[in-house]
Order: structure tokens, then sequence, then C-alpha cells
């Protein structure tokens, strides 16, 4: 919970997570490789616009970019999503198992407070 | 029926965690703010174990807690002070956690608040830091030795 563990591939991926359009450009490709254009459009996006998204993502090696004649192929690569997921679900994790006896204490206090109105009114 | 943990972060240096409970305000409030409940509670990191937990709940009260380990004791430490206490609805207390050996870990803020409806309670905890890399640190901790091994192994696969 504390351990102070610098990653900075970890805060690449996140800064490249950390806007609309790339988590768009991310969803998108989590079907499979696009285009650049094909990437731009749904985004009302110009093609420049995009190819800056884009070069956000590859520097975060989430996406990779292969130029076939005029076309510029991007491709997900599923790895650092993977890490960021494992990152945050750790966090979860541990606020879930501190939640999970706090539901068991509260459960005790409960009780008690039953018995003790029991004893109250005999 | 309590509901599972939410936990967004709305922005670059906060975290936002809510669960509901089922449970009275007044109850939850008590298990937040009694040192034999957070013991019983604020589960340790793998390896340490909790050695000291002094709170005063109140206004410019401090809180202060030791953790301890087989090498060390303290191991690590957190202290802070409570600067709102509005019993059963509104807390914010500061924390600094720093190692045994001196070095700082990270400090933050933290708020609670509490919303009792239908017979449960909503706690809503508030964590903010000083910066996106403290935050994002916070989100990377709570990690045990098994998850270690698991980023080393990957760090393998992405390395292939």
């Amino acid at each position: 919970m504390v351990s102070v563990d610098r990653s900075p591939r970890l805060d690449l991926v996140f800064h490249a997570l950390a806007h609309p359009a790339r988590r768009a450009i991310v969803r998108q490709l989590s079907l499979g490789e696009r285009n650049l254009s094909e990437l731009a459009s749904p985004l009302k996006m110009t093609f420049p616009a995009a190819t800056k998204h884009v070069r956000v993502l590859e520097g975060a090696k989430l996406v990779r970019r292969r130029i076939v004649g005029r076309e510029h192929l991007c491709r997900l690569l599923p790895e650092p999503l993977k890490e960021a997921m494992m990152w945050t679900g750790s966090f979860r994790e541990h606020w879930e198992a501190r939640f999970a006896v706090l539901d068991s204490v509260l459960d005790e206090m409960a009780v008690e407070a039953q018995s003790r109105s029991k004893r109250k009114t005999p | 029926m309590t509901t599972g943990l939410q936990i967004t972060t709305p922005t670059d240096t906060t975290i936002v965690l809510t669960r509901s409970f089922k449970t009275t305000r007044r109850f939850l409030w008590e298990a937040m703010t009694s040192p034999d409940k957070m013991k019983r509670w604020m589960l340790p990191p793998p390896g340490l174990t909790l050695a000291v937990c002094e709170v005063e709940p109140r206004v410019g009260g401090t809180l202060k807690l030791a953790w301890k380990s087989a090498e060390a004791d303290p191991a690590m430490t957190l202290h802070g002070e409570w600067t709102e206490f509005a019993p059963h609805d509104r807390m914010v207390h500061t924390e600094t956690m720093t190692l045994g050996t001196g070095q700082p870990l990270v400090s933050l803020v933290e708020t609670h608040e509490f919303t009792e409806a239908g017979g449960a309670t909503q706690m809503r905890i508030t964590q903010t830091y000083k910066s996106r890399e403290d935050r994002d640190g916070a989100l990377a901790g709570g990690m045990d030795e098994g998850m270690e091994a698991c980023y080393r192994q990957l760090d393998a696969v992405v390395a292939r």
C-alpha cells in the first residue's frame, strides 16, 4: 500500500491513457489493426491530430505502427495495459480486504449493541 | 446489502474510494476512529505488523501509527493530524508516511464523508496527494512479493 515504486514506464502508460481521444483509439484498436484515417474519422479529428495521439501511445509502447505503402497501420500492444491494470488491481485488493474486515467488525458491534440493549430491558 | 468498492481518480492528484456498509453512521464512525477497531481493519503491508496505534480524535488531534517487521522497529510510521472532525459526518486528516530509516515515503490529505440512507452508510474517502507521481505511486503500491514476482515475469515477457 505504501511502497513507493517508481516506474517511468507506467508513468508513460498512465499519461497516454489520460486523454479521451487516446482512450478511444485504444478501444478501436482492441478490435484489430486500423490505419490512421480509420482512427481519425470517428473522432472527427484531422490526420495530423490523430497522428499526434498515436505518437503518444507509441511512446508508451501501447501501439505499434507499421507503414505499408502509403498506409500507416496501427496495432495495440496489450502488455503495458495488462501491467497498468495489475497496478490498480493491487490497490483495489488491498482496500477490498480492509473493508471486508471492517464489515465483520461492524457486524460484531451490532451484535454487542443488541445484547447490551437486551440486558438493559429484561 | 453492501455494495462493492468503487475507485476513481477524478483529478491527477486524487483517488476516491466509495463503499457502502450495512450499518449506521455512528457505528462506522466509531470503527474508523477508535484504535481498537482500527487495529483490526487496517491490514498491514505484507511482512509488517501494526505495533503502535494512537489517535486523538478531535480537531488538532494527532494520529500516530507504527509498523514493525522482523528486521526493523519501527519499519514504517504514519504521523498525521485531524484538521476537521464533525462526528458521524465528515473528517479530514493529514498523513505522512516515513520508513523506519527516516526516508519519507508520501504525504497526503484524507477526507472521509459519511452518508446514511436506507439502513446503510456510504463512506467516501478522498485521498489528495502532493503530485501526480505520488498518486500513481500509491496506486502502484499494495503489491506483495507475489505481485512483484508477477511483474518480473511480465518484464521477461515484454523484453522478449
